[in-house]
């Protein structure tokens, strides 16, 4: 009988041993080795055909195009609430280290506005890739020819100009100008009105003289400059972009105007990734940024590069997220602090 | 001369084999996620979006703009058949094509469905052609006032909607409003009837509301009927096809309404559900038996059927003349052009010729083809009539919840849906109508924010409201669509017909 329990308790060992050499050990080199292994989930946190859409379906087809990436890559939409239904679905995603989503300012807007509970710090940032820039235009035939010419105006009557955006109050749209004007020295933000539409209609209220100026995009307003129906006052870039019309447009900075907004957008994972999926991550993005492919779509777009990797950019998220913070709350805005 | 040269050259990029074969399966595609209650355009062009990529642009936006009109032909399907409406812009055909259906006149109702669809799309394509410049220019014109107007103008169609009772018609607007408000004010930034609900916070879909009010109502209702052995099969099916007197009586308002219908949907913002519902209160108002309408008039299935066609082609205007989407649909269109490097806007038909007027043609072509296709589908669509109820109705229940998840993929809208399933079986016992209500629910978001839009521009004057031709223009309109019952009636008494003058 002892023989036989000592035998038992040996093999026992042994087997526990041998499973966790074995199992333990070999699930760790293997995971990293493998990784990525199986479909991936790339995320756009709104719905098909915007900007973030567009982001992350490039990305996924230049991993794809260089072989970056061998394993499937399927977009999908998880549009609500300017994002922030997408940031509630990846905290029940903790640890994944297969969601990526794309993100640009209002990641850090919406948790500020009081519209989503949850803000960067709730994400794993891995990269900056690229970013847009802010863009004031008028009406071709405005009294307005420049954008100091705007400012003046403002700071003599903050109603006697009315701005026009695309997103909703105390977003995007909205910040970029009120950034510019504080920059400006026009001091009742507050005063300011801004009108927001929506589905891109503040265009065709530009268009139509209804608004005085619109804030927007550089890219959404391309066509409409190149044809001569729109005039780009500025762009919120630290110098020109683009060639052609694009680069005939002034930036705020030589207006007199000290400062930049960038549209920037980068990649997140689900908090609590895995540090072998970051590591992964950290050294693909890099590589892809450097990648022909990656180059021809990124100026195929208008994107201005923008790489910045894990550290930096969550450096950068942090002192970008408090420039926000500072805005939100001169015009009543700011919830979460 | 030019233009018939460019149209020429499109014929003959649509006419390739392989345009042939997108625009065939684009406009079947569309036509079947037409049919399907929530599956709209936008979702069809959506998962169209990832294989575009790999296309040229002129074929990827040919395939895009067959599953828009296909969806478009599809949509009123399930409006006749089951009283579910596809969408948004097929809410109208419910109204008349379903009582067609029980009247054992769905053939009649599936065929100038098709061939309203037919006309309003093929006219459209002309006026896109002849009038697109013109048409986005005075579709500028419409500022945040212009916009509160014509939103007041709609809703004022409610009177016209309520089938003889304004009081529970009012009610079921004042509903409709108040579901509108929900999610975050765009104006403010700030949430309203929310409840945190993270979800809420997009506001509440009207496509949740009509599937919960026509499908789960419908089979709340065919449920507490199924064994009163109300609910008829059908169980023979004449051709596909309408008689000479129907005919004769559909195609004037074909013709009115397609014009209607174009100029709305190419308003930014409008589109296909307020074109559809214009054009059919316009025939209703000037029918000489208006107390027809809603118990199976053809016309008031031929007018919203030409119109939505019409609008979807209208919608087309402002992305590709000005580059602005103005729909979720075009929208989606716009990413997948911009993804191909091409940039919508003034110059895209001399930069990209190719791309334009080879959209134009296809969409030429794409009519007749989807004509084609419709009739003999919906001679086996017909037959849905003939499904027993207790197969028929868990059968739309599957359907509902699924087009409800594939609208924006969120449980919340399952529990909204069957929600509003409850309230549609409740105002169906107390006779409220539900469409006043759905049509609540898509201007009302509009026309609170333009209203404000507007009093922020004019720094809270009104007389913004009255500052415009156009605006005053909008406001005769609708004291006309209000006023006009009455003065008929009140003509009709001081002025007795001439008949019964003549035998006095």
């Amino acid at each position: 009988m002892k023989f036989r329990k000592a035998l038992s308790t040996m093999m026992a060992l042994t087997v526990i041993g041998a499973m966790t050499l074995t199992g333990c050990t070999g699930a760790a080199t293997s995971d990293a080795a493998s990784y990525p292994k199986g479909a991936l989930e790339f995320i756009a946190p709104s719905g098909a055909g915007g900007g973030w859409d567009l982001t992350i379906r490039t990305v996924a087809k230049v991993l794809k195009d260089t072989d970056l990436v061998s394993v499937p890559m399927p977009v999908t939409n998880n549009a609500g609430s300017g994002g922030g239904v997408n940031l509630a679905y990846m905290q029940t995603q903790k640890g994944s280290e297969k969601l990526i989503s794309v993100y640009s300012p209002p990641i850090l807007l919406i948790e500020l506005n009081g519209s989503s509970e949850y803000g960067y710090e709730n994400t794993t940032p891995l990269a900056r890739l690229i970013t847009d820039y802010g863009a004031f235009a008028v009406p071709k035939d405005s009294e307005y020819k420049s954008i100091t010419e705007v400012m003046e105006a403002l700071k003599k009557d903050p109603k006697s100009v009315k701005i026009g955006g695309n997103s909703a109050a105390g977003s995007m749209d909205h910040i970029q100008f009120l950034i510019v004007a504080k920059a400006a020295g026009v001091e009742n933000l507050k005063e300011i009105d801004y009108i927001s539409f929506q589905d891109g209609t503040a265009t065709a209220q530009i268009l139509g003289g209804h608004i005085d100026l619109l804030t927007t995009g550089l890219g959404d307003i391309q066509a409409l400059v190149e044809s001569g129906d729109l005039n780009a006052l500025a762009v919120t870039a630290s110098e020109r972009v683009g060639e052609g019309v694009l680069a005939e447009i002034p930036t705020v900075k030589e207006q007199g105007i000290d400062v930049v907004f960038e549209n920037w957008r980068g990649l997140f994972g689900a908090p609590e990734m895995p540090e072998h999926a970051i590591e992964f991550w950290q050294d693909t993005l890099a590589k892809m940024v450097e990648t022909e492919e990656w180059k021809t779509e990124a100026a195929k777009h208008g994107w201005a590069e923008a790489y910045l990797g894990q550290e930096d950019f969550t450096e950068f998220l942090k002192k970008t997220n408090e420039d926000y913070k500072v805005i939100l709350e001169e015009i009543g805005l700011l919830v979460n602090n | 001369m030019e233009i018939l040269q460019f149209l020429f050259d499109g014929l003959l990029i649509a006419m390739q084999p392989i345009n042939l074969l997108l625009v065939t399966f684009g406009g079947i595609l569309g036509t079947i996620v037409g049919m399907l209650p929530g599956l709209g355009p936008a979702t069809g062009v959506a998962v169209l979006l990832p294989l575009t990529f790999s296309m040229s642009p002129t074929g990827a936006l040919i395939t895009m703009a067959g599953v828009y009109y296909g969806a478009m032909f599809g949509g009123s399907r399930s409006s006749i058949l089951i009283n579910t409406p596809g969408d948004g812009a097929a809410l109208a055909a419910t109204f008349d094509g379903y009582p067609m259906a029980m009247n054992g006149k769905a053939e009649s109702a599936l065929a100038i469905s098709a061939i309203a669809s037919f006309i309003g799309g093929l006219i459209s394509v002309v006026f896109l052609i002849v009038l697109a410049t013109p048409v986005a220019r005075f579709a500028l014109k419409f500022g945040p006032a212009e916009y509160f107007l014509l939103m007041v103008a709609a809703l004022s169609m409610t009177s016209s909607m309520s089938k003889g009772n304004m009081l529970k018609g009012f009610i079921a607007t004042m509903i409709g409003l108040a579901i509108a408000t929900v999610g975050i004010d765009a104006q403010s930034g700030i949430s309203r009837f929310t409840f945190n609900i993270l979800e809420l916070q997009s506001g509440i879909d009207f496509l949740v509301v009509i599937i919960g009010l026509y499908a789960i109502g419908e089979v709340f209702k065919a449920y507490s009927e199924i064994n009163n052995g109300k609910k008829i099969q059908q169980k023979k099916f004449g051709k596909i096809w309408i008689t000479k007197d129907e005919w004769k009586r559909s195609w004037p308002s074909i013709l009115r309404s397609t014009p209607l219908g174009f100029i709305v949907g190419a308003l930014p913002g409008a589109g296909g559900t307020m074109a559809s519902l214009m054009a059919y209160n316009n025939e209703k108002q000037l029918s000489k038996t208006p107390e027809n309408f809603g118990k199976g008039e053809i016309i008031g299935l031929a007018a919203p059927e030409a119109a939505n066609n019409a609008a979807s082609v209208g919608a087309l205007i402002p992305m590709l003349t000005l580059g602005i989407p103005g729909s979720g649909t075009t929208a989606v269109m716009m990413g997948a052009l911009l993804m191909l490097g091409i940039q919508p806007g003034p110059l895209l038909f001399t930069q990209h010729p190719d791309v334009a007027w080879g959209l134009i043609a296809s969409m030429i072509i794409g009519s007749f083809i989807l004509a084609i296709v419709n009739i003999p589908m919906a001679g086996i669509l017909v037959r849905v009539l003939s499904i027993p109820p207790k197969i028929l109705y868990p059968l739309v229940l599957g359907l509902a919840f699924v087009g409800t998840y594939a609208i924006s993929n969120s449980v919340i809208d399952f529990y909204i849906m069957i929600m509003f399933g409850l309230l549609g079986y409740f105002m169906n016992i107390a006779k409220i109508p539900t469409a006043p209500m759905i049509l609540a629910v898509i201007v009302g978001g509009t026309m609170e924010q333009s209203f404000r839009q507007a009093t922020k521009i004019s720094n809270g004057s009104l007389e913004i409201f009255w500052g415009s031709p156009l605006a005053i223009s909008l406001i005769a309109i609708t004291i006309i669509f209000v006023g006009f019952p009455m003065i008929k009636k009140s003509l009709s008494k001081l002025f007795p017909p001439k008949k019964a003058v003549e035998t006095a």
